[in-house]
């Protein structure tokens, strides 16, 4: 396989991320990407394709051909413009799409925006617009919800591995404290140990504080040509390796569901790409959507052993001042998740980072990070990884 | 009738607007003798990873299991 040209991030931004009862799918996804051209200093009329990433904006708003209504709305006309789903990896893969037009050559700059507008939909019907992203014939049917099939997932790795409530909720309070500095999120609020443990139960084992938030929210980035990295930007960030890689959307079709081989594959192709190991990485955002989804991705990206992710979290390796920080952003459990935005969030805080524009959250080290954007239980999922200049 | 053993379970509190009435309820993955795996609702006893389980009925096309 060939990678093509190298390919930077000239231009990242986002909007907060919580509950706007007064802001629409199409104002936050143009504010979004207004942030990212400001910040690439770069006009609208440069960019030379659109990818817009949303998982279910015809569910949440009733609108439908969604990235020309944002992207003309952006002042953009006459070029590509189209809308990628893939729950909610929806915005990795549109990021994933927009590399590889840079990179094959086709295109010198264009935009990525990811965005979802949830909260004008009651929780039951959240759950049901989100439930569409398991398999409808088989466990949808018989009453599975997102929380429940992680809660599964949970029970099978604490049976397996001795991964206990309190590693769980340990992912849940490191992601608090974080998210309590990070001026952009949604829940800015400490937790305790005890606390979350003893949540309201959603699925069990999996209790409040084991989800993530229905959040509203965009973000975006600007993509271009290596070579024409200084023309837009004086901090460009590098693109080093990224991948995608499917599994199947049921559940009940994997072997083993205590780990997610669409993620070891995409990371193990991203590290590939980037030319380093698991070992070089000096900080990750990682999909948190549950608190178990943590400890996976930790063990399948290599950087615990597997069966470990519990206990390096309880231990405190994976808080800002570990040997491994991982969502420092506050991640999606205290930031927000606003699904379809979530993958080009995750970038906007690895970048945030690498620039060291992080302010109270910044960590030590901070030249290379990696994300990794989950769809579903696994059947999408994106690794990126950035470096510095 | 099938049989099997329950490879994982949960119970859910919170549920779509369709299964909103029946919380909470038991979902368990079902491993088949047969070798297959099956996604199904548990009706009756709680159940746990091990247990072993057998169909009792079906409703609405979604197959319940029972611990045996």
């Amino acid at each position: 396989m060939s990678y093509g040209r190298r390919v930077a991030i000239v231009g990242a931004g986002k909007t907060a991320f919580g509950a706007f009862a007064d802001r629409d799918l199409r104002s936050l996804a143009v504010a979004a990407g207004r942030k990212a051209l400001a910040n690439a200093r770069m006009e609208p009329g440069t960019i030379e394709s659109f990818y817009l990433g949303n998982f279910a904006g015809p569910e949440f708003t009733g609108q439908n051909h969604l990235a020309p209504w944002i992207s003309s709305s952006l002042g953009m006309t006459g070029i590509p413009s189209t809308r990628f789903e893939a729950a909610c990896a929806s915005s990795g893969a549109a990021f994933f799409q927009a590399f590889m037009g840079v990179a094959s050559g086709v295109y010198d700059a264009v935009l990525v925006v990811g965005v979802e507008k949830m909260t004008c939909q009651p929780t039951a019907r959240v759950t049901e617009i989100l439930a569409g992203a398991g398999d409808g014939d088989t466990e949808v049917r018989v009453g599975s919800t997102f929380p429940s099939l992680f809660a599964m997932i949970a029970r099978r790795h604490m049976h397996d591995f001795g991964t206990t409530r309190e590693h769980l909720a340990s992912v849940a309070v490191k992601n608090h404290e974080n998210g309590a500095l990070n001026p952009d999120a949604q829940m800015r609020k400490v937790i305790t140990l005890e606390q979350a443990m003893n949540g309201r139960p959603i699925a069990e084992p999996l209790n409040l504080y084991d989800c993530s938030l229905i959040s509203d929210g965009a973000a975006a980035v600007v993509l271009c040509a290596a070579d024409r990295a200084r023309e837009f930007s004086d901090k460009p960030v590098q693109v080093l390796g990224v991948a995608q890689a499917s599994d199947f959307v049921a559940l009940d079709r994997k072997r083993d569901i205590t780990t997610f081989p669409a993620l070891k594959a995409a990371a193990d192709s991203a590290y590939k790409m980037a030319g380093v190991t698991a070992k070089d990485i000096e900080f990750a955002e990682l999909h948190d959507c549950f608190t178990i989804a943590e400890i996976v991705a930790m063990e399948d990206l290599g950087f615990v052993e597997r069966g470990r992710g519990g206990f390096f979290s309880l231990a405190g390796g994976t808080r800002r001042d570990g040997t491994m920080p991982v969502n420092a952003s506050g991640g999606l459990k205290a930031k927000g998740h606003p699904v379809g935005a979530t993958g080009v969030g995750q970038l906007c805080d690895i970048i945030q980072q690498l620039r060291c524009e992080a302010g109270d959250r910044q960590l030590k080290r901070h030249s290379l990070g990696l994300a990794q954007n989950l769809g579903g239980s696994g059947a999408t999922c994106v690794v990126t990884i950035l470096g510095c200049y | 009738m099938r049989t099997g053993t329950v490879y994982t379970e949960t119970v859910v509190h919170l549920a779509p607007t369709k299964f909103a009435a029946n919380v909470p309820y038991q979902v368990a993955i079902v491993d088949l003798e047969d070798g297959e795996r099956l996604t199904a609702r548990i009706s009756g006893d709680r159940v746990a990873i091990g247990d072993l389980v057998s169909e009792t009925e079906s409703h609405h096309e979604i197959p319940y299991f029972r611990k045996s």
